[in-house]
């Protein structure tokens, strides 16, 4: 009975870690600075809402508004599917006249030539700040089409006192043969997974089980299973023997009942809340959770732990990696080009990460890394300096995005389906996975690959 | 034995009422109660606290408006009213032609109106928009509007030709041999006649410019012209869901409908059956 | 003949011809256009690859698609009678109490007031496996699982079937309560002094009797039935596994996810016939059974 009990009071708790903070106007750390007088220039823009997202808003853009002269119109401020859906209807009818839009690296792909090339646009000086790699995944056909102000990467949480237990401990070696520690490997997390459930109060582990979501996870397993997605020719081959057993994975552990049987309608909120309501030992997620898992809003608060994500049979661990990040748009003024940049810069300068890497997410400037690091270690915050670190190093030593191609998101919706047709049983994992390598084929052979 | 019957009738209409009235007035006690203890774990059955935070936010005139939502009230208001007025008129024009005159392919033009009504608004969505994107008239309630009118105009010209069918011509010939105009006759004689089936579809029109969402998702784009169902939407976000202030926004949207159909249900009944039956 | 055809009768019906002409039949040619290109949405200058039939080729071999489309007629199948029989029932119901029968039609109204995307929502919640209303009610008497109503695999449609159930009963009930209002006291009467049991009364007279309203209600619901798509997006959005995928939530992933409105507008024609198919049907029913009941 007790699942999930204070899933809801963890709920309207959510925006409490995400509110308003103070800057210093004059931003000191920074040593680019992007002004210029834009009075009379309104620019339009279209940006990803939500609570983890909206305090970034509220504080920075009054800022810049006071102390350009200019002003920010927000036409829309949606989730990111959502955006996605109406830059598409955008792009149709030839409506694409804004400036600055919230964008992401493994979407701006689909949307070809649309956006502005930032090199040139945003000053040299202010590029160098940024770590090259994340800057190379934000290129597209030699054009940096994108400044990101965060990186996702995925490691495992889990709750602490369970794993010191020392009745826990001796019932697990009785039952596996080896001492109970966080996993290491992915057949460790799921038999860690399997004994720690006891349905329907508390799950062992869980995953987000629709949509781009489960594509990205089965992807990451794919490559921790030493597999591929596409071959060389960018032919699919996730249906050998990698690949099956990534998504024989996924379904053992719903059919053990190791993760909530809801679990296929679930979405990063939910897998996020879920872990905060202290009712699921192992979660896979994001480093922007972070300090709220550890918070006294969470269930778990002084209770969590943190391991790379586990290494799969190939000897990789998973890595599943992306920005989110701002665009200009070609519609774009050229008068207003300088504004926008400028906006953009506020957004994603050293002041703006590290209020970010307060919470959790991961920094995209390279010094603000250091920073954050030296910040956390001053103030004796022992779990955000060990986040910082791990995340450091699944970012430098794991971290690979999708495939950057405009059809990953037409991939992502053939595949998914068949994940979890598999994952429900209506399939076995060699019919699904072979069915969506067929559908995959002609994707790819219309998009002109082969 | 007559009594248990009647007991046990009563029972089965309690329990269908319980049933047709539960799911909503889950959403109108919801919208009073604090997200926790709305969807919490074992249920929180009887409310132990109340409050009106979802209202106060939506509608607060100082500091953060999350949702506008008494610009979304407004707009909805005018796109419904105004889309439902215009649609009635000409419709009933439409009713009165195919009631009382003849010409050629009376009955093909009939269906075809018909027909085009049934085309579900997902097709039509996307070209659409397109159009009248081109035509700059995307994310006004001048294109809302014309949307709602093309959709509820052939309902209206149903209803109404059925009654003005009904009522004989020599009425309004009476009326124009005592010096009426052909349009006084109408508007002195058959109209006021034709009233329960012009409330009828009225009605419906309005219920559904109020409750539409598949096009003006898509037509609609910000405050200007974001109706209720769409603006219900923005207590969706990147990763959570409020659903007190998604229940708050509904009650808002609710209540005018259910005091406008309170008041016409009488005409309703009457006004669909004559109309579409006798006709 | 001209100047007579363009007098009276056509100026009164113009206004209605264009306002659906400009809001359907032209959108309805652009994307009948589209439907033979290879139009992506992100790709403007694709509107112009024309690629013959071949998104309707491909429609012919899809056999999601075909699942999709037969799944869409089963649940209206299901749909539309449960609402009929429901929607019967309660009429048949509230005819037989006299006292507070305005109030009673009102409530039985209620759910008419209820925007779709919100009874998707409302019943979202009320299914949920975990903190769902009817799981946690359950709960009360015990149960110890958590049921997944919106994963399993009868679950699932069965749930978003009553969810529309519930939606649109209220649109029969309202209609044959006024159809039995309306049916004359003297043959019921008479056929009772003949011996006629309730079955027999109910068989013989008040069903002939409303079987023109029974057509008026389906013809006005088969107008709508496409509005089922916002229940479906927003409770499933088609999922797992595409249990519950419907015509209408493929059209909308592959138009405006995949970006691939060509082939989505090839499908948009097939639901489109099918939506017109069910309104014709009905419509020329309910024409049939007017004449009839003229003639008695």
């Amino acid at each position: 009975m007790k699942f999930l009990k204070n899933f809801l009071v963890v709920f309207s708790l959510l925006t409490l870690p995400f509110s308003a903070f103070a800057v210093d106007e004059n931003f000191p750390n920074d040593k680019v600075a992007i002004w210029g007088d834009f009075s009379g220039i309104t620019l339009d823009v279209k940006l990803i809402g939500g609570a983890p997202y909206d305090p970034l808003y509220e504080v920075m853009i009054p800022i810049w508004e006071a102390k350009t002269g200019g002003k920010v119109s927000i036409l829309s401020k949606k989730s990111h599917f959502e955006l996605d859906k109406e830059i598409k209807q955008d792009i149709a009818a030839g409506n694409i006249s804004y400036c600055v839009v919230s964008n992401h690296t493994s979407f701006a792909t689909q949307y070809g030539d649309i956006y502005r090339d930032l090199n040139g646009i945003v000053p040299k000086d202010f590029l160098a700040e940024f770590v090259p790699l994340v800057l190379d995944h934000s290129t597209v056909d030699g054009r940096l089409v994108q400044l990101p102000q965060h990186s996702d990467v995925s490691n495992l949480w889990y709750i602490k006192s369970i794993y010191e237990d020392e009745d826990n401990k001796k019932r697990f070696k009785a039952e596996y043969g080896y001492d109970l520690a966080p996993p290491e490997t992915l057949e460790q997390w799921k038999e860690q997974a399997i004994f720690w459930s006891d349905p329907p109060n508390f799950y062992g582990t869980q995953y987000v089980g629709k949509e781009e979501a489960i594509t990205g996870r089965f992807y990451e397993l794919v490559i921790a299973e030493g597999g591929a997605l596409f071959d060389e020719g960018m032919r699919p081959v996730f249906n050998d023997e990698a690949g099956q057993r990534a998504l024989q994975w996924f379904v053992d552990l719903y059919n053990a009942q190791a993760v909530p049987a809801g679990v296929l309608n679930y979405l990063w909120d939910e897998t996020g809340l879920g872990f905060a309501s202290g009712t699921v030992a192992l979660n896979l997620d994001w480093g922007g959770w972070g300090a709220y898992f550890n918070s006294a809003d969470s269930k778990i608060g002084g209770d969590v732990g943190l391991v790379r994500f586990p290494m799969g049979s190939g000897g990789k661990r998973g890595g599943w990696s992306g920005s989110h990040t701002y665009s200009i748009l070609n519609g774009c003024p050229e008068e207003n080009l300088e504004a926008a940049a400028s906006l953009i810069w506020i957004l994603t300068n050293h002041e703006a990460q590290m209020h970010e890497a307060r919470g959790g997410k991961l920094p995209t400037m390279t010094r603000v890394w250091k920073d954050i690091a030296s910040e956390m270690d001053a103030e004796g915050n022992a779990f955000m300096s060990d986040l910082f670190s791990t995340f450091s190093a699944s970012m430098a030593e794991d971290a690979f995005t999708p495939p950057l191609i405009p059809e990953w998101i037409p991939f992502s919706n053939i595949i998914f389906p068949e994940l979890q047709a598999a994952i429900v049983g209506d399939k076995s994992v060699k019919e699904a996975l072979d069915a969506a390598a067929k559908e995959t084929d002609y994707l790819m052979q219309d998009a002109g690959y082969y | 034995m007559k009594q248990i019957k009647k007991f046990a009738f009563w029972l089965l209409v309690l329990f269908l009422l319980i049933l047709i009235c539960l799911p909503g007035i889950w959403i109108f006690v919801s919208a009073f109660r604090p997200n926790p203890e709305i969807l919490s774990k074992p249920a929180n059955w009887i409310p132990d606290r109340w409050t009106i935070h979802q209202f106060t936010q939506m509608f607060s005139i100082n500091g953060y408006v999350s949702v506008p939502a008494f610009k979304y009230l407004m707009n909805s208001v005018i796109i419904s009213s105004v889309s439902t007025l215009i649609a009635i008129t000409i419709g009933m024009m439409g009713g009165y032609a195919f009631a009382r005159f003849n010409f050629r392919g009376k009955n093909s033009i009939f269906l075809s109106l018909m027909l085009a009504r049934a085309v579900p608004g997902i097709s039509l969505s996307l070209p659409l928009f397109i159009l009248f994107a081109k035509l700059g008239i995307i994310n006004t309630s001048f294109g809302v509007i014309l949307v709602y009118v093309a959709m509820n105009v052939p309902f209206t010209i149903w209803l109404t030709d059925g009654f003005f069918r009904q009522i004989p011509k020599e009425m309004s010939e009476v009326a124009r041999t005592d010096g009426c105009t052909r349009l006084q006759a109408f508007w002195n004689v058959e109209l006021p006649l034709a009233g329960p089936g012009i409330g009828a579809a009225a009605i419906f029109a309005f219920l559904l410019s109020w409750n539409e969402y598949a096009l003006a998702s898509i037509i609609t784009r910000t405050v200007h012209s974001k109706t209720l169902p769409i603006g219900m939407m923005d207590y969706l976000d990147e990763f959570t869901i409020n659903w007190a202030g998604m229940c708050a926004i509904a009650v808002v949207m609710i209540i005018p409908a259910l005091i406008l159909t309170f008041i016409v249900q009488k005409h309703l009944v009457s006004g669909l059956t004559f109309g579409g039956v006798k006709g | 003949m001209s100047r007579k055809f363009f007098s009276g009768p056509f100026i009164l019906i113009l206004p209605s011809i264009l306002a659906i002409g400009f809001v359907i039949i032209i959108p309805l040619i652009f994307s009948f256009y589209t439907s033979f290109t290879s139009y992506k949405l992100t790709r403007p200058d694709s509107l112009f690859n024309f690629v013959g039939l071949r998104n309707y080729e491909r429609l012919i071999d899809n056999t999601k698609f075909w699942y999709a489309f037969g799944r869409t007629i089963l649940f209206l199948a299901v749909v539309l009678n449960l609402e009929l029989l429901f929607g019967l029932g309660i009429a048949l119901l509230i005819n037989k109490i006299t006292w507070g029968q305005r109030t009673l039609r009102t409530i039985m109204m209620f759910p008419m007031m209820f925007s779709p995307i919100l009874v998707g929502f409302q019943w979202k919640y009320i299914f949920n496996d975990n903190i769902g209303l009817l799981n946690n009610f359950l709960y009360l008497f015990g149960y110890e699982s958590a049921i997944p109503w919106l994963i399993d695999k009868y679950l699932a449609m069965g749930s978003i079937m009553v969810a529309e159930i519930w939606a649109n009963t209220s649109i029969f009930a309202i209609l044959l309560l006024a159809g039995l209002l309306g049916i004359p006291r003297d043959p019921i009467e008479a056929a009772r002094v003949d011996g006629c049991n309730s079955w027999q009364v109910f068989k013989n007279i008040t069903l002939p009797f409303l079987m023109p309203f029974i057509f008026i209600a389906l013809t006005i619901r088969s107008l709508d039935v496409g509005r089922a798509y916002d229940i479906v997006h927003i409770m499933t959005g088609g999922g797992p596994a595409m249990r519950t995928e419907l015509i209408w939530t493929m059209i909308a992933r592959i138009g405006y996810k995949d970006a691939n409105m060509g082939f989505a507008n090839a499908m948009s024609y097939v639901s489109i016939i099918l939506s017109i198919a069910f309104t014709y049907y009905f419509f020329t029913k309910l024409v049939a059974a007017r004449r009839d009941l003229g003639q008695q």
